[in-house]
């Protein structure tokens, strides 16, 4: 029980005088001082300087060539020790050189087999408890079907009574090697690196075994020392399996003791069963782990574990002769038939194959803690967050903020695909349903039965990552001290910028503007910037309508609380949006410029805006409007640059696009007021019409007309329904009257389109609004005045196919029912 | 997001691309990213007789960096609507710079 030789059993366990032979150091006899020691005493524990026997002085330092080989030096590479740091793995060193230890237990057990006889019991217990003592060193063993604790046992079945203490093999044991010719044990190795294909590794060499089972008898056979446990078979079919493979098993460095000679009668025996059967000693923490079945250096040799792989055994070159010696029990192998053998390699082999695999796959296993693991997905997550633009808030005002045109692009025209943050949405939740089984059903023991709770966990790691990373501020680039660049962030929502473009301080940006818009209100420039504004409020009261809480039950005063400030809100956006309007600037008379609120309706998107702007203001607002439109009812754009121009046909494009704009954008939303307008407030308006208006210039343009066909028919609508006062009434025939007696000279000129261009349906509606209301007298003044279009127009529909005949002669009948007549009489 | 936001909607749309290298390819939109990175099906390069190494490929995925134009339907284009997403965009822009 001595690696170095010495003698580690209690001086009362020792036989007296010195062991015939020695292992180590064998001219100066390393018991000689103990021997002595305890020839002077006793049973105590020895004295060093009593059993200081020199050695030290003797060591020759050019000498220490297997020093790697003892402390795991790794690859021989000259003195290990100037490697060791804070974490030198004792253990695992110690465990590299167990399997020494126990070589040498076995070695002194066999030099003194009375030490054995009357020490069995110290010797064994010492043995015993190593599978206790393994069990820390981690899970490698627990999956090593060849465990065996402990198998001295067998070193003294050979009966082994002396040794010859050679440091140089002997020749028997060369004789045991050369049973394989060289050629073999190259096809051996060559084997051996094709990817530890075992199996044919003891074919070759059982027809050299010339008697095998000379010593594999089976172990019941074999006498057992006091104290060695009795093998059982699943035991050394294991340790057959683990057997079967060794390739590279190296012949032990010179010098080693368990170089021994052959045990007498046992010629054919493999090197290692020669050898006192050292790899039986093995503690479990030198045999590698399943995946490594690759036997490794001479047992002193083997490094820790995680150096194992990487390291090829050097020893392997010095030849195979350890190819079968861990077969402990040769006998089963024996005592199989030839295919069952076979079978039982191949088997092997590929169990072999299989665990190599594992190990190589799970070489990293354990390197990264629970922690480590959840920090990188937290890192991935919050990539995979931003990259989805915040999906997983799922705030509606970000999405649409970010994603406005889509999305209300969707909702009005149904979106080309689903919701639109469904697919990433859809995404997240993968990716998180795939964390939570990969994680459940893989890696952490520990949660291995719990994968809901670690969906749990990963969802509330997501949401707390989320929040970091929103509540992070949004660095844009990173200067690292030092460096000459800068780094730019980028993610989905932002991309990398190209161009780094300073703002001007925002306190120089708006002043010039504001100065310039005090200056004129008018221009081009300020009238667009008032469009916009008009937009921007527009907008924010689109938001405000939307997030309007619901209305408030009564006694529910958090809910009216909450409504009487977004009521509060609403009326201030309102009061901007007013402002922005500029409806309320004052009129100058006789001005140059336009009001601003017409230039505002002179630009396509002003005319736009006012739909828009209808639904958010008040009746009082819009009748505002509607005056302020009415009283430059000339100085609109359609109507003033709308005069038909003699000799031309038709107006301009531009000219005829703004007109249908403002028939389609603005006077829905006039009229929609006008029809539900009081009385009083139609002959207000008719009156302004007459006396701020150039009537005849209005009358000539579509426009114009339309307004006031617009006007004269909710007066009819109103008498006609009987809301209309006699006092009212009287005022607004007084107007009207007026009215017709300014417009009857223009009433020819009111259809400026000629008969062909079919664009005249506006003036008949016009002629019937005003013939409605008309008296006797005014409407046969205006027969008299429109006379001629109405027969050139009949006439003309009997040139044009029926339907557009119909549709032409249904315009004039408008007209023509409205005073009482039909076309049908002109026939 | 307002370029992605957009082109997001003419999903399934058939447009008509120019690339930086005068390659026009029509084809069916099928899918755009935030880097304007587009995938066309049903592909048909015009002028093909200048480009006969595109004769046999029947959809493909153009980074967005090689755009130089994208013709689009005009009638799939809501105007107003992008108008008012363009305004936004800007007021968000405005917004983040500050």
């Amino acid at each position: 029980m001595s690696f170095f030789g010495f003698d580690s059993n209690l001086p009362r366990d020792r036989q007296p005088g010195p062991s015939a032979t020695r292992g180590f150091f064998e001219n100066p006899d390393p018991f000689a001082e103990v021997a002595r020691a305890r020839a002077l005493e006793d049973d105590d524990a020895i004295d060093f300087e009593d059993t200081y026997d020199g050695l030290g002085d003797q060591l020759d330092d050019d000498q220490d060539a297997f020093n790697d080989d003892t402390f795991g030096g790794g690859g021989g590479a000259g003195p290990s020790t100037g490697a060791v740091g804070k974490d030198f793995d004792f253990f695992g060193k110690t465990a590299t050189v167990a399997d020494a230890i126990g070589e040498e237990q076995i070695r002194y057990t066999l030099q003194n087999p009375q030490a054995v006889l009357v020490a069995g019991q110290h010797v064994q217990p010492d043995a015993q408890p190593e599978p206790a003592f393994t069990k820390r060193s981690g899970y490698e063993k627990y999956s090593d079907p060849g465990f065996i604790p402990d198998l001295q046992a067998k070193s003294s079945v050979w009966g082994v009574s002396q040794k010859k203490p050679e440091p140089i093999p002997l020749p028997g044991m060369s004789a045991a090697r050369k049973m394989m010719s060289l050629d073999e044990v190259e096809a051996q190795m060559q084997m051996r690196n094709l990817g530890y294909q075992p199996s044919p590794v003891p074919q070759a060499m059982h027809p050299h075994l010339a008697d095998p089972s000379a010593y594999m008898r089976h172990p019941q056979n074999i006498p057992l020392p006091d104290g060695f446990p009795t093998i059982p078979p699943e035991v050394l079919r294991a340790q057959l399996e683990r057997g079967g493979l060794p390739p590279g098993m190296p012949h032990p460095p010179p010098g080693m003791p368990d170089m021994h000679g052959p045990p007498p009668g046992i010629p054919g025996m493999p090197p290692h069963h020669m050898q006192g059967n050292p790899p039986q000693n093995i503690p479990p923490q030198g045999i590698p782990p399943p995946g490594m079945r690759q036997p490794g250096p001479p047992p002193n040799q083997r490094a820790p574990q995680q150096q194992q792989q990487q390291q090829v055994p050097p020893p392997t070159s010095r030849g195979p002769n350890g190819g079968l010696p861990v077969i402990t029990d040769p006998q089963q192998l024996v005592h199989l038939t030839e295919e069952q053998r076979n079978a039982y390699l191949v088997e092997d082999a590929k169990r072999a194959k299989r665990n190599h695999k594992i190990f190589l796959l799970s070489r990293g296993n354990g390197l990264m803690t629970p922690q480590d693991k959840n920090f990188i997905t937290r890192i991935q997550l919050q990539q995979l967050v931003a990259a989805a633009g915040n999906v997983a808030d799922a705030d509606p005002e970000a999405v649409l903020a970010e994603d406005f045109y889509y999305q209300v692009y969707s909702q009005i025209r149904g979106a080309p695909r689903q919701h639109p943050h469904q697919p990433l949405g859809h995404f997240a939740q993968t990716y998180l349903l795939q964390t939570g089984n990969r994680i459940g059903g893989h890696g952490n023991r520990r949660a291995f039965h719990s994968a809901d709770n670690h969906m749990q966990r990963m969802q509330q790691q997501v949401q707390r990552a989320v929040e970091a990373a929103k509540a992070k501020p949004k660095n844009k680039q990173l200067i690292i001290e030092g460096s000459l660049g800068k780094i730019s962030f980028s993610n989905a929502k932002a991309p990398k910028p190209m161009l780094n473009i300073k703002r001007p301080d925002s306190s120089e940006g708006p002043r010039p503007k504001k100065l310039h818009s005090d200056l004129s209100l008018s221009d081009r420039k300020s009238i667009l910037t008032n469009i916009e504004g008009v937009y921007s409020g527009l907008m924010s009261m689109e938001d405000m309508e939307r997030t309007m809480p619901p209305p408030p039950e009564e006694g529910d005063a958090e809910a009216i609380q909450e409504h009487m400030e977004w009521r509060q809100k609403a009326r201030s956006l309102n009061q901007k949006l007013w402002q922005s309007l500029k409806v309320m600037e004052p009129i100058v008379p006789n001005s140059t410029t336009p009001h601003p609120f017409i230039a505002f309706l002179s630009y396509p998107k002003g005319k736009k805006a006012i739909p828009r702007i209808f639904r958010h203001i008040d009746q009082e607002q819009r009748v505002t409007i509607l005056t302020m439109i009415v009283v430059h009812l000339d100085s609109l754009d359609v109507v003033h640059l709308a005069q038909p121009v003699p000799g031309e046909a038709q107006l301009s494009l531009a000219m005829r696009e703004a007109i249908d704009l403002f028939s389609l954008a603005v006077m829905p939303s006039l009229l929609g007021y006008v029809n539900e307008a009081p009385f009083n407030i139609i002959i207000g308006l008719l009156g302004l019409v007459i006396a701020q208006t150039h009537v005849q210039t209005v009358a000539r343009t579509r426009v114009g007309l339309g307004i006031l066909t617009m006007l004269l028919s909710r007066a009819e609508i109103v008498k006609e329904a009987g809301q209309a006062s006699e006092v009212d009434w009287q005022q607004w025939v007084a107007k009207f009257n007026v009215l017709f007696d300014t417009l009857e000279p223009a009433l020819a000129d009111i259809f400026t389109s000629p008969i062909n261009s079919g664009d005249d349906m506006y003036v008949w509606q016009f002629l019937a609004a005003v013939g409605i209301g008309a008296s006797p007298e005014q409407q046969q003044r205006l027969v008299i005045a429109v006379k001629d279009r109405v027969m050139e127009t009949v006439a003309y529909s009997k040139t044009l196919p029926a339907d557009m005949a119909s549709s032409r002669l249904g315009n004039v009948n408008l007209f023509m029912r409205a005073i009482g007549l039909d076309v049908e009489l002109l026939g | 997001m307002l370029f992605f936001s957009f082109f997001k909607t003419l999903t399934n749309q058939t447009v008509t691309i120019e690339l930086k290298n005068d390659i026009r390819i029509r084809g069916i939109l099928k899918s755009v990213d935030q880097y304007l990175n587009i995938k066309l099906d049903d592909i048909e390069v015009l002028d093909l007789d200048k480009y006969p190494h595109l004769s046999s490929v029947k959809n493909m995925f153009i980074r967005g960096s090689v755009v130089r134009y994208v013709m689009l339907p005009r009638s799939e284009v809501d105007v107003g609507l992008l108008e008012d997403a363009t305004r936004r965009e800007a007021a968000n822009q405005a917004g983040k710079a500050r």
